[in-house]
């Protein structure tokens, strides 16, 4: 799965289980940045990344170690993406 | 007053994910109560119980609990097969107790234990009502949304308020059920009480000697049965009638007399508008304590008379499966019908003379019935019976 699909992928995540406005899911491009706090981001906080986390685990199949520092992964759609080609590419 | 019909069953047990499994355990006996694994159990004077297998799916970020509520919610949701709508407008009725007790007590035992900060993540989900929140989310369920915490009748008495909900006109569905998965507190609680039996609990025999503790989840998807039959959905059973009662007795004991659970099934054969003979099966509570099931036995006499009814515990098989066990035993009496075949009672070597009924030992029975019901009674007396009738 390549970048773009799974960007598609975690817009339908948004929608179904973080609630985003579908048009407002659709703008979103790998360069949206994601936590709270940083300019243009969309604004996550610390449970909607745990919602995201376990829809991203249920979603693609993989395990997440909590025990790791997630944050550099968690930072825009581009690494995020990343993250998770790698990790189901590994599985 | 609306009719209540059966249209989805889902089922997480300890013989694993599905209603399949679940059934064809419990049509062939087979006693799922073994050495426990999730806890330690070291020095106790029970070291049994009956555990769910693993490959119940599901990130492990949730408690087990949610895993169990979320495999058994989906399948009931899939076999009724409602429209994205239908499910939005369903209410969800969970009974719950433990929640996700089993990773908090893991969570608070390394972090006072040494080990700073602890591997795992921190608890979320820990409180009964986070498993409706779990499932509404991720299920689409957008009605009205009730958790019932009523000890061990709290699966039963989700069904019987669920039904409520749609004789009311509320809703036109309801998904409904419980779920618990296995927690100290609970296991210790029960062995410090000293009603855990050693060995796989026997209900009914003369030699009982306590309860054997299991987990898992069960729900059904309840529906206005002029909606269902208008819609051509597959009808399991109706529920033609539930009885809840409180003893107003004592915190752990039942009624020495089971007032309480008289006049539960009393009300549910008068609101169903049934006489008693119109019933062959009861699934019992039948937990395999010694007051228990000499009470629960008496009491079924005095509604039903001696001898009329086959009587059968799926505890014996599953364990008492806590907040799960109404639902999963009202599962049980909906595929009797079904079937037409009474599950039996598994260990049960000598039948107890105090008690009049054929209680089924070891074998499924050939059976077929019109009415059933499935009796849970709890802790503090608190006393449900669900009458579900032949579709």
């Amino acid at each position: 799965m390549d970048p773009k699909e799974v960007l598609d992928e975690l817009r339908t995540i948004l929608v179904t289980r973080l609630k985003f406005d579908q048009r407002r899911a659709a703008d979103m491009t790998l360069e949206t940045t994601l936590p709270k706090g940083v300019e243009g981001s969309i604004g996550l906080d610390s449970l909607d990344f745990i919602e995201l986390s376990i829809a991203i685990e249920e979603r693609f199949g993989i395990v997440m170690d909590e025990s790791q520092d997630l944050t550099r992964h968690f930072l825009s759609f581009d690494t995020l993406a990343r993250f998770i080609t790698a990790r189901t590419e590994a599985a | 007053m609306r009719r209540i019909a059966v249209t989805g069953l889902g089922v997480v047990s300890p013989f694993g994910v599905g209603t399949k499994a679940y059934w064809n355990g419990l049509s062939a006996g087979v006693c799922a109560i073994r050495p426990v694994t999730l806890i330690e159990t070291e020095g106790f004077r029970c070291r049994i119980a009956a555990e769910v297998p693993n490959g119940i799916g599901g990130s492990l970020r949730r408690s087990r609990a949610d895993r169990f509520a979320l495999a058994a919610a989906r399948e009931a949701l899939e076999d009724a097969g409602l429209s994205r709508v239908e499910r939005a407008e369903a209410a969800l009725v969970v009974g719950a107790v433990g929640g996700g007790m089993l990773e908090a007590e893991a969570w608070y035992w390394e972090r006072y234990r040494g080990s700073r900060p602890p591997s795992r993540p921190t608890p979320r989900s820990t409180l009964p009502f986070a498993h409706a929140e779990a499932l509404g989310n991720a299920l689409g369920l957008e009605g009205p949304r009730e958790t019932v915490v009523m000890a061990c009748s709290s699966g039963a008495a989700s069904v019987a308020l669920a039904a409520d909900l749609i004789a009311d006109g509320v809703v036109a569905t309801a998904l409904a059920g419980g779920v618990d998965a296995l927690t100290r507190i609970c296991f210790m609680g029960f062995n410090a009480l000293k009603l855990l039996c050693p060995e796989p609990c026997r209900p009914f025999d003369r030699d009982r000697r306590g309860l054997s503790i299991g987990e898992g989840a069960a729900f059904v998807v309840l529906e206005d049965l002029e909606r269902a039959r208008a819609r051509g959905a597959r009808i399991y059973a109706t529920l033609a009638g539930h009885g809840m009662t409180t003893d107003a007795y004592h915190v752990t004991a039942p009624h020495p007399d089971g007032e309480g659970m008289v006049r539960a099934m009393a009300t549910a054969l008068e609101r169903a508008r049934l006489a008693p003979k119109a019933v062959g099966y009861a699934n019992a509570h039948g937990t395999a304590t010694p007051q228990n099931d000499r009470i629960e036995a008496r009491a079924i006499r005095e509604v039903f008379g001696p001898g009329q009814l086959l009587v059968s515990s799926t505890k014996s098989m599953i364990g008492h499966t806590m907040a799960a066990a109404g639902a999963l035993e009202a599962v049980a009496t909906v595929l009797a019908l079904v079937h037409e075949v009474v599950p039996p009672t598994a260990n049960l070597e000598t039948p107890d003379p105090d008690v009049a009924f054929d209680c089924v030992p070891r074998v499924a029975r050939e059976a077929p019935v019109e009415y059933a019901i499935s009796n849970s009674f709890g802790f503090g007396g608190q006393n449900v019976t669900l009458l579900f009738g032949r579709a």
